[in-house]
């Protein structure tokens, strides 16, 4: 679904008393798988950036080239200046960024609801939202397409925003809910006794401290509205309205696939995730509510 | 500064039971009422009432001239110290404490020279550009309380300020926070399970359990005339020894396993052929040489060395209080031991001794009784009884 992906924490090796050679022997282990899963997962991003810079004999030559020997830049002219790329890359940062904000504003206020206030068929509700991310995309292409035909809504960015809001705002929510359900109650209680309204107290005092949530969830929100491809590639029909993916999609006609122009393509169009990613990683900051109750 | 009142304040959370009933409670401009109870007795939903925190289900809560029921908490003027400090981890010791006069909206300078001010009086002068992160508990705990003086409220309210803190700190903390109410003079309501708290700090002292006021006093006149046998358990550490005995010879005399007191210039003459519950304070169990009056006889059974003094064990025989529901779970008597073998029933009477007195567990010893310090209550309801022949310890405080 999405590239998200080495969150998990490296495995420890159990202390045991045993002797040293063994455990460094079963730590080196480790390292090596640890390596073993970098490569297998660095590699097609390599391969891809290598390729951006091959000259076309070199792609397709049966001896496969792992360092581009004399790399030329031929490949980027071409794919910028292949039609409807900055229509497309406009259209990705429009359905993106729109992605982003409303996800987290929508997804804030759904999240203080949920962890925040108590109301009838709060359980199912959170138990639904978990429920639809269980359903495969696939199933849905059909049902959502004639929906949104019903409401004019097909071949239009705000169609592809809306649906793209579905998707993401379940994961958005249920994560913000987690980061909210760990901040004590008594903060905005404390700020509310201090002069703040409820709101103001959510504003003040919440929100701040959700900081790691919301960075979370708008990688969460960029990756999936950057990338998502099939929804852009059925709904989006006129090539002016296509996004970077679909306009992608474009290098690979009846004629076989233009590949060097591809993988440029590929290469910039990873560009602003990566941007982004680095942009905002360092919010992630753990233990930014330490400090607030007891030690 | 202004005046708390609960006007037959209820509070119920849907379908259980009550969590408060009909609570009367006055708190005087300036007054510093300590609410004590154990865990689940209400006194914490009380005060989040007054802070607006939890609405009220019935009655009237007052600061000032002004009913507070359907004020948002930030319009009542009042500040509160959390269990847990509540501090905005996110913000600077200063923005900390600066943040109600910035919600007051407190002009810039005055909120610079307020924050300084409150920081050099309670030792935080330097850390006023920390996370709260960054600081001990015991100077956590001052920036609690640092934020709610720094705004001049109408009242205080503490939940269980000092619960966090260590033991050590607990006591100086404690002499810290009454100082300062001293000093500033603001109505004070300050919620604790611990009555040594309750005691050190309160001007007054409210207890409550299940809900219900029990007895408002100073510490003092709770100590010495608790109204019923729950206060009477629960005030006072180690807690007050409770016994069953029954009252004989036109209440003239109290009979108990073995023994026959004569109740000297007391009277029980209500009470006179019915069973009821004897109280008396471990400092007022004392060794008989010397005593000339009555006597219970006992056998040591643990001897418990504080250093000063030492707490000694005595088991004697009589019946122990079969209504534990009556009393404060935490200071229920240890149940009966098979130290005298000879008695069908016994009770352990717990005695505050002078370090120099000798005893070893398993010897036989007698304990001076003085009537006239005894407490009596009311088997079936707990309520404190009065003698006719009024002593000032046995008046009932109401």
């Amino acid at each position: 679904m999405s590239s998200v992906t080495q969150i998990a924490p490296t495995p420890v090796a159990p202390v045991v008393t045993r002797p040293r050679s063994r455990k460094r022997l079963r730590k080196a282990g480790w390292n090596v798988l640890g390596l073993l899963v970098l490569a297998v997962m660095v590699f097609p991003v390599y391969w891809m950036v290598s390729t951006a810079f091959k000259p076309g004999h070199d792609i397709l030559s049966y001896t496969p080239q792992f360092i581009p020997t004399h790399p030329v830049l031929s490949n980027f002219t071409d794919a910028i200046h292949q039609q409807f790329f900055w229509n497309a890359v406009k259209n990705s940062l429009i359905v993106t960024s729109v992605v982003v904000v409303l996800s987290l504003v929508l997804a804030f206020l759904a999240a203080l609801a949920l962890a925040k206030f108590s109301f009838y068929g709060r359980k199912p509700f959170i138990v639904v939202i978990l429920g639809v991310q269980m359903v495969p995309l696939a199933a849905l292409i059909i049902p959502l397409y004639i929906l949104m035909s019903r409401v004019h809504q097909v071949d239009k960015l705000s169609g592809v925003i809306v649906m793209y809001l579905t998707f993401v705002l379940p994961f958005a929510v249920w994560t913000l809910r987690g980061f909210l359900l760990g901040v004590p109650k008594e903060l905005e209680e404390s700020a509310m006794v201090d002069g703040a309204t409820r709101f103001g107290a959510f504003v003040r005092i919440l929100l701040p401290l959700l900081g790691p949530g919301l960075v979370a969830t708008s990688i969460f929100a960029f990756i999936q509205a950057w990338n998502e491809f099939i929804i852009a590639y059925v709904f989006l029909h006129t090539p002016e309205k296509q996004t970077l993916m679909v306009w992608l999609a474009s290098f690979t006609t009846l004629r076989g696939t233009d590949w060097g122009p591809l993988m440029a393509g590929a290469t910039l169009c990873s560009l602003p995730v990566i941007i982004f990613f680095v942009l905002v990683q360092r919010k992630i900051a753990f233990g930014l509510t330490a400090g607030a109750v007891k030690g | 500064m202004a005046e708390l009142e609960f006007i037959h304040v209820g509070k119920t959370y849907g379908g259980e039971a009550p969590a408060v009933r009909d609570l009367n409670l006055k708190i005087d401009e300036g007054e510093f009422v300590v609410l004590v109870g154990p865990s689940g007795c209400g006194k914490t939903t009380a005060l989040r009432m007054v802070a607006g925190l939890e609405e009220i289900t019935e009655g009237e809560i007052r600061i000032g001239d002004r009913v507070v029921n359907d004020l948002a908490p930030r319009e009542r003027d009042i500040a509160m110290v959390f269990q847990n400090y509540a501090l905005y981890p996110h913000k600077t010791i200063y923005e900390n404490l600066a943040f109600g006069l910035r919600m007051r909206k407190v002009p810039k300078d005055e909120q610079r020279r307020r924050v300084e001010e409150i920081a050099q009086k309670l030792g935080l002068a330097d850390m006023l550009n920390r996370r709260p992160a960054q600081l001990s508990g015991g100077q956590r705990q001052r920036v609690a309380m640092g934020r709610a003086i720094v705004r001049e409220p109408e009242a205080f309210l503490m939940d269980e300020p000092l619960s966090n803190l260590d033991a050590k700190l607990r006591v100086q903390m404690r002499a810290e926070i009454a100082r300062i109410q001293q000093a500033l003079e603001v109505t004070t309501l300050y919620v604790t399970h611990d009555q040594v708290e309750a005691m050190t700090m309160g001007d007054r002292v409210a207890v409550m359990r299940d809900g219900v006021l029990q007895q408002v006093d100073t510490p003092q006149r709770l100590y010495d005339a608790p109204a019923n046998l729950f206060v009477a358990s629960f005030v006072g550490s180690p807690p007050m020894n409770l016994f069953e005995a029954t009252v004989e010879a036109d209440g003239t005399q109290l009979v108990f396993g073995e023994t026959r007191l004569e109740l000297g210039g007391r009277l029980l003459r209500d009470y006179s052929g019915r069973r009821l519950v004897v109280g008396i304070r471990p400092e007022e169990v004392r060794e008989a040489s010397g005593w000339d009056g009555a006597r219970v006889r006992g056998r040591v059974l643990l001897v418990e060395a504080l250093g000063a003094e030492q707490l000694i064990h005595i088991e004697i025989a009589a019946s122990p209080l079969e209504r534990a529901d009556l009393v404060d779970a935490a200071a229920q008597p240890p149940g009966p031991t098979l130290g005298v073998e000879e008695l069908e029933r016994s009770v352990t009477l717990l005695g505050r001794f002078d370090r120099h007195l000798l005893l070893t567990p398993g010897e036989a010893v007698e304990v001076a009784i003085d009537p006239s310090l005894l407490h009596f209550f009311d088997l079936e309801t707990g309520l404190a009884l009065p003698t006719t022949d009024v002593p000032a310890v046995a008046g009932v405080a109401g």
